[in-house]
């Protein structure tokens, strides 16, 4: 169902909780990945989940389509992470790094990447880079977004993206040198 | 020697390489979902209260706490309230009264002087209870006996 559809039901009393149900199905599995590939623990990324959907609910008939509908929920989903990043380490006075360090060991004890040494380290200088830094990198590499739409999910310029996608690949061979090394 | 790490030169991955959630997780989140949007519709009734901006919310609150006390302290009787008195302190209800009607400072000016008994054994006779036999089963000591006790007692210290 296209999204104009699922907007125009939603609006009906009658079919809303049809329509919203659609609309989970329809962007549940992007949102979910897009939240893991922030938070690594699953169970984690499904509170967000939820969370960013109940936000959907609860804002939906305010939706003006200024912009996509996904790219609308997105930005949801993203502040919802950086939300909960940032209240993690104000919650556990953990400083900027410590939170990567954390999942970093959520990412070892993942089986998915045993044997895999040279992905285990790119994944592990990922987990590096500021929050921030980490969800352009995640928006560009991963899910091949067009630097329009980061701007329109993050708020920032086309300009400051590149620039910070640019020192996040950087960063990311340099880590995975010295750790070869 | 070593060929450094270039990541456009890595295999890209659609996705790192993360343990995938459970088997039926996708088929049970709408569910879940909705059932968490669903309680909220069902209670408009104070639907108004959450159009209120946050601190007219605070206020309101502080405004009804207020009102509770007001109403708590309104509704409760003055002074302390006592269960029915018994029979015997029904009795004593007049002198209590009388007792009280008298200053504190003479009161204490009285129970400070050394004029006269301050207990007599008639005092000690009347009792303020209907079975006037009762005072002998608790006194049961002869007269000499009982004024011998009363003059033991530090009379300061018991008033005071």
């Amino acid at each position: 169902m296209e999204d104009q559809d699922i907007l125009l039901k939603f609006r009906d009393p009658a079919s809303r909780n049809l329509a919203f149900n659609q609309l989970v199905r329809k962007y549940q599995s992007k949102v979910y990945w897009h939240v893991r590939k922030m938070v690594v623990d699953h169970d984690d990324a499904d509170d967000l989940t939820q969370e960013v959907f109940i936000k959907v609910w609860k804002h939906l008939e305010n939706f003006r389509q200024d912009a996509a509908l996904f790219t609308w929920i997105y930005r949801i989903a993203t502040n919802e992470c950086l939300n909960f990043l940032s209240s993690k380490r104000r919650k556990f006075f953990l400083p900027l790094n410590d939170v990567g360090a954390e999942l970093t060991q959520k990412l070892e004890a993942d089986e998915q990447l045993a044997g895999d040494e040279v992905e285990l380290k790119l994944q592990k200088a990922i987990l590096r880079l500021p929050d921030k830094q980490r969800l352009v990198f995640n928006l560009r590499y991963y899910d091949e977004m067009p630097y329009e739409q980061m701007a329109e999910v993050t708020g920032t310029s086309v300009g400051a993206l590149k620039a910070s996608y640019h020192h996040a690949v950087k960063k990311i061979e340099q880590y995975v040198n010295q750790a070869t090394d | 020697m070593k060929t450094p790490f270039r990541l456009d030169e890595h295999p890209r991955r659609p996705l790192p390489p993360l343990a995938s959630p459970p088997e039926d997780y996708f088929q049970q989140l709408p569910r879940r979902v909705m059932q968490r949007v669903g309680p909220a519709e069902a209670a408009p009734r104070l639907g108004w209260l959450t159009a209120l901006s946050a601190p007219l919310r605070t206020a309101l609150a502080a405004v009804l706490l207020l009102v509770s006390f007001a109403a708590a302290f309104w509704l409760l009787p003055t002074g302390p309230t006592a269960a029915p008195p018994l029979a015997g302190a029904r009795l004593a209800l007049p002198a209590a009264r009388a007792l009280a009607a008298v200053p504190r400072a003479e009161a204490v000016q009285y129970l400070l002087s050394d004029a006269g008994p301050r207990v007599t054994l008639a005092d000690l006779a009347d009792t303020h209870v209907a079975d006037h036999d009762l005072a002998a089963d608790f006194l049961p000591g002869t007269s000499a006996e009982i004024q011998a006790a009363l003059d033991e007692q530090p009379s300061l210290d018991v008033y005071l």
